[in-house]
């Protein structure tokens, strides 16, 4: 495949090539990278070999400090760049692999290397689209009867969050403090939130974007699709429930929300489609697809508290378990006119399946706190302790190969105590 | 006051000097501009002048397409900035005023600039923060009885807007089409909104912003607010009541909203500077307003104490007051005049259909940014928060065509035979406000759109 070598078991296969934005000890600069299996490919080093009719006259995308400008180009130069990755790296191709002093430059360990957000984030929008965990939800807050909205079934539901708080992975993540009113005969009281939690989610970013007042149809809807991240939506589940009547979730959301730093692009993700779920209702045309874009991507959870000597996996799901596809996300938010920028971020909403075991947050996992998430070690959990590192980790299992997201990271800190 | 001359009516006082990003027809380049009369200073041309210990070092902020680096220097450096100005533009400063070159090349004709959106707005809050309001909402909605939700005299209520469709004044509003649910026996339908409405707001931008995981404290707010600006709301009502269960609105608000250019510094709005509503559901909040800046600040020091000896003892039996890390005592209410006219298609004149005040919010901004950020969410230069439609207690006060026409149950007079329940094709909607001084404003231009058709 490559003359890279790549391990089994690596997220980063030659099938995958997914893009991030690193820095090294030596070399502070933010700059484009590819993974390839425990390497990073240094693209501002090698940006004068992307030759093709798309991206030869915008090499300098490759010397910018975020994906941005590369994911602007659009469907056709992604496509070429892949492409021109995949000769370069292929273990029969000596432009990089004999050219001693070119490669030497070009690579870098990924272990010695510093990741970072790869895009600028111009706005970020989460979703509600896995039909199990609206429905887990719906009942333990609503009842059985009145589990899922009217609405669910006929839209992809979606709010806008907040993109200043979207961090890559491994930065600490502080419990907040926030009203809450835990008894609904007292007043609400202010102090350090008890129900910290979790929400397991995919993200995509925007690559090109449209126009005020021009909406992106369904069925053009891929063409804006850059490429993927895991993402870990984390929540306060008390400052949530008493702020978000009558307009959505706030500050229970956008005081942390973690992504993984490797992007990868949706080209290497379409093996491993399969078909859309059957939508009962049919929803209307502007969000009807027929080609398929669900991914059967394996996604799981860890959770290693303070003193742990190992992480436990509480959750194990996928992202096939998504009732709305991202095309039809996308389609329905610019519907109205609404533009979509390069960088964006669009978020799943909470990933869970059927199975108990797939439920993609603690709320879920210990049913509202009626029961223990068991850690191992003689620790267990309803919400997330001071100290508690979640990571998610996910990929696509391929013949011999994985194309995976890497990691997904994140340790809380305890609440300031600062008088306020 | 200045050598430039201004109209007693003018927005742009000698007393306002508010902030804005222009371009010209021989210049296309984006630059900051002052607003002064029927003028627009060029900060770009005469960035050398601020020589301050907190400016001179940072002069290249004035070239910027933006006003984002020049937020991001903080209180001390907008203080400075706005004395330097003031001094440039004295009718006995002779620097600018007897420099024939520079001055011809620093002034520019507002009539012949166009005005761009002032920052890159990183993040886009809307509040909820006028009790009538959300009164009215809730009365139509929910009746009498559940008017208000239990949260909303405890926090003040906001959401996370879309800052990629906030747009500059004077850009068209293209009518939205969305999925809909008229009729909850039949199934949802897609179309053109048929709910138009406007919201009437006004909008403060972060200055200075603060880390992830370090709050702003309450009694620290101010130094974070830049200043503010008129804003539109632009609101699909059809759109919005059939997508907004649970996770709030969405494509019913995000497909355009419309800012004023020029964002007038908090400096220029504190003379206007009114106590605070006292924060209780039993006192009538009539006690709390006050006339308007004509007072000499030595009568408005007394009142503020009465005012809060009054509210020590009434806090002692009030509730809700709101928690500490919501309490302010300094006055930050602005008595800022406002309006909405609508021209339809063929009316020769534009009729006024609200007049409104932004004193009638019951959550201050130093309330509204405290509490954005007391869990640790960061805020940034460029940042706007929204104050949410700005209603008052009479019908001519409310700030949306859903409380004018009260869920479209009455019509609203537009003269030259014209009525309204929604918007239609073609109106254009102004937004004007100014704060009355003696003998001058500080006002904030036009906040203007006009409706395209559905696509």
């Amino acid at each position: 495949m490559s003359f890279v070598k790549v391990e089994e078991k690596s997220d980063f296969s030659y099938h995958n090539l997914p893009y991030g934005i690193f820095s090294t000890p030596d070399n502070p600069r933010h700059r484009i990278g590819v993974a390839i299996g425990d390497q990073i490919l240094d693209l501002s080093v090698i940006k004068h070999l992307f030759n093709g009719p798309a991206l030869g006259h915008h090499q300098d995308v490759f010397e910018q400090p975020t994906l941005n400008a590369f994911m602007a180009l659009g469907y056709d130069v992604w496509r070429e760049a892949r492409k021109c990755l995949q000769m370069l790296l292929a273990a029969d191709e000596s432009t990089l692999r004999d050219d001693v002093s070119l490669r030497s430059r070009a690579f870098v360990q990924q272990s010695s290397a510093m990741m970072h957000l790869p895009a600028e984030i111009g706005d970020y929008t989460d979703f509600y689209s896995s039909r199990d965990h609206a429905t887990n939800v719906g009942i333990m807050f609503r009842g059985k009867e009145n589990a899922l909205m009217p609405n669910w079934l006929r839209l992809p539901v979606g709010y806008h969050g907040r993109a200043s708080s979207v961090v890559v992975s491994r930065t600490p993540i502080r419990r907040p403090r926030g009203q809450m009113r835990p008894d609904a005969a007292q007043p609400p009281i202010f102090g350090p939130s008890k129900q910290l939690d979790i929400e397991l989610e995919m993200a995509f970013f925007v690559g090109k974007g449209n126009k005020l007042g021009e909406p992106i149809p369904v069925e053009k809807a891929h063409e804006h699709i850059f490429g993927m991240v895991l993402m870990n939506d984390w929540s306060a589940r008390d400052i949530q429930a008493w702020e978000y009547v009558p307009l959505g979730p706030f500050l229970g959301k956008n005081f942390g929300t973690t992504i993984s730093p490797w992007v990868v692009p949706m080209e290497a993700l379409m093996p491993f489609v399969e078909p859309n779920p059957l939508q009962d209702p049919a929803p209307l045309p502007y969000l009807h697809h027929d080609e398929p874009y669900m991914f059967n991507i394996n996604l799981f959870v860890t959770v290693k508290g303070e003193g742990m000597r190992e992480a436990a996996t509480i959750c194990k799901s996928n992202f096939k378990y998504m009732y709305w596809s991202m095309k039809q996300q996308l389609a329905h938010h610019t519907v109205n006119g609404c533009n979509v920028r390069p960088g964006d971020l669009l978020a799943s909403g909470t990933i869970s399946g059927p199975d108990p075991e797939s439920f993609g947050s603690m709320l879920e996992l210990s049913w509202r706190g009626s029961k223990t998430i068991d850690l191992g070690e003689g620790e267990t959990r309803t919400f997330l302790k001071d100290g508690d590192e979640v990571t998610l980790y996910g990929y696509c299992e391929g013949s011999g190969y994985r194309v995976g997201f890497g990691l997904c990271e994140g340790k809380i800190l305890p609440a300031l105590l600062s008088d306020l």
